[in-house]
């Protein structure tokens, strides 16, 4: 097969990879009550709000992602240096980063709840129990997706063995590398979209549809479920159905739009053949992506004006 | 070492980290309260927003670097692919931000910080949820933001592709350097602005820049002080260690 085929071919597998990595990645934030919204649960004890979420807000979600996914690559990477094959290396990385996420998992739950014994807010063991592995199982998906994108892209990876054309296909940092610098992409973007879907409208589904929480809602959080009282684990059935995808989506064409306009831009510069010019090859790169940054603005003009129109003022108190 | 190479060391370093610092306040950081769309601006920090899209800069930015396999990258072209990868992660997060506000929550795009939209002129107050700092990510928001991630992803590559490519390190310890200056400067910037910020509109950002930008030069020199320090007491920093 013509090598610039299989370097589209690998670059697909990536795009499918991240879209799975982020959705896992936000619906794992989720599961946890991590990131931005853990402010109202932290806070709804203080508002005599008695829940029974699972509370874990280890850090930042971009900083817990780069130190879970840096963890797995480095793992893998010292496997795949021994000579053990990518199928075994990549998984394993990926369980020993997820086992230290549970472990971290645990602890700020703990501490938390305990620190809210003031409150008279209980640490409800089935819900600690129940929420663990749901944590870890998410984490793992997210995170061995986003080691086997390194993995493809890095000096070792299949990228890296295709022959035959002008400039190596590959990205030149090390595995570890890439795992953290997607560690810390893919926590932004899951912390940046997703949690609107559970922050907003989960959080406060007992609250009018179609308006900015006010402050004096703030704590105030939503704890019944369909049936009964609601935990963690319902909030990521809801969320699967809009926020998780569209974050999602958000890396996917993230990682496609990257990967597309450099491909493209070296395709141009002569990759496949005649004369190799990376004045050429980055420049139309560069010009692909002004291109669709202009579309991206104009897109949001639409997007914006769409909504004032359907909309309209803000009616109601 | 050549001392021409010393100073282009030392001049990338503090525009670099100048430009990262500028960068962060141009984004539109909504923090905690806009997951909650009590604020304006992205729902995440401001040190997690830049980093992450200057990373993804980063990355292309490596890419391209790469394509000078025996000689000199051209800095301008590698700093710009930067720039624009960084400019597409921020422009991509915002746009899908925006559709979860509008279609999962039926929220309009307002800004809380001003009465009309400096750019297309669109009232924003009549919008607004009352007591609320407004929500989502109004065009003019928009805009600052993919020239903050231009400007921040421009200003990284630029010391990633001096390291590189002049004071020969290898990608990996380049890269490594180059996010460390990056993050210091948006640590910096973060707590300048202390909370939120929607864009240059703005009036947090004309308050603050000054102030923003002599703090990330100072650190930048020293930042660039001491990697002038370590490619001259460790030239072999160019072999990248285990890495």
């Amino acid at each position: 097969m013509e090598p610039i085929v299989m370097v589209f071919a690998w670059t697909i597998v990536v795009i499918v990879l991240a879209f799975i990595a982020c959705l896992f990645e936000d619906l794992e934030s989720d599961e946890g009550s991590q990131s931005n919204p853990n402010s109202q649960v932290q806070l709804a004890p203080e508002m005599g709000y008695i829940h029974r979420y699972y509370n874990k807000a280890i850090s930042g979600e971009g900083l817990s992602y780069a130190l879970a996914c840096t963890i797995a690559g480095t793992v893998a990477w010292m496997m795949l240096s021994q000579g053990i094959t990518p199928v075994i290396a990549i998984p394993f990385g990926a369980g020993i980063g997820s086992l230290v996420h549970m472990i971290r998992a645990t602890i700020p739950h703990l501490g938390r709840e305990a620190a809210h014994k003031r409150f008279e807010q209980p640490i409800y063991m089935d819900v600690f129990y129940g929420h663990l592995v749901p944590i870890a199982t998410h984490n793992f998906m997210a995170v061995v997706c986003i080691t086997a994108i390194a993995y493809i892209q890095s000096p070792m990876g299949p990228l890296a063995a295709i022959t035959g054309l002008q400039v190596a296909a590959n990205n030149p940092f090390p595995l570890p590398l890439l795992c953290f610098i997607w560690g810390i992409t893919v926590g932004a973007i899951g912390s940046s979209t997703g949690d609107i879907h559970y922050g907003t409208e989960r959080l406060f589904q007992d609250r009018p549809f179609g308006e900015g929480r006010r402050v004096i809602y703030h704590g105030q959080i939503c704890r019944y479920g369909d049936c009964g009282i609601r935990t963690s684990k319902d909030i990521v059935a809801f969320c699967a159905k809009y926020g998780g995808p569209a974050t999602g989506l958000t890396f996917g064409l993230i990682v496609l739009f990257e990967n597309w306009r450099t491909l493209i831009g070296m395709m141009a510069g002569g990759l496949t053949g005649g004369s190799w010019s990376p004045e050429l090859a980055s420049g139309v790169g560069i010009a692909i992506g002004l291109v669709i940054g202009v579309i991206l603005i104009i897109s949001n003009l639409y997007l914006v004006r769409w909504a004032r129109k359907k909309f309209g003022p803000f009616v109601g108190e | 070492m050549d001392p021409i190479i010393l100073v282009l060391i030392l001049v990338s370093a503090v525009i670099g980290g100048m430009m990262a610092s500028l960068g962060v306040h141009l984004l539109p950081v909504g923090g905690a309260p806009a997951a909650m769309a009590t604020a304006t601006g992205v729902a995440t920090g401001c040190v997690m927003l830049m980093t992450g899209s200057a990373l993804t800069g980063l990355f292309t930015a490596s890419a391209v670097a790469s394509f000078w396999e025996f000689e000199h990258a051209n800095i301008g072209l590698v700093a710009l692919s930067g720039g624009v990868g960084a400019m597409l992660m921020i422009g991509w997060t915002m746009l899908v931000a925006n559709l979860l506000y509008v279609f999962g929550a039926g929220i309009v795009p307002v800004s809380g910080r001003v009465a009309v939209d400096p750019i297309t002129k669109e009232s924003q107050t009549e919008y607004k949820t009352p007591r609320t700092d407004g929500h989502g990510m109004p065009n003019v928001s928009y805009i600052s933001g993919i020239a903050g991630g231009f400007v921040g992803g421009f200003g990284g590559a630029l010391i990633y592709v001096t390291l590189e490519n002049y004071a020969h390190f290898s990608p990996a310890t380049a890269g490594i350097v180059a996010i460390g200056i990056f993050i210091a400067n948006a640590i910096l910037a973060a707590y300048n602005i202390g909370g939120t910020i929607e864009g240059f509109h703005d009036p947090k950002f004309k308050e603050r820049i000054a102030v923003g930008l002599f703090a990330a030069f100072t650190v930048s020199l020293l930042c660039g002080i001491l990697v002038v320090v370590a490619t001259l007491v460790f030239p072999y920093l160019g072999l990248g260690g285990a890495l």
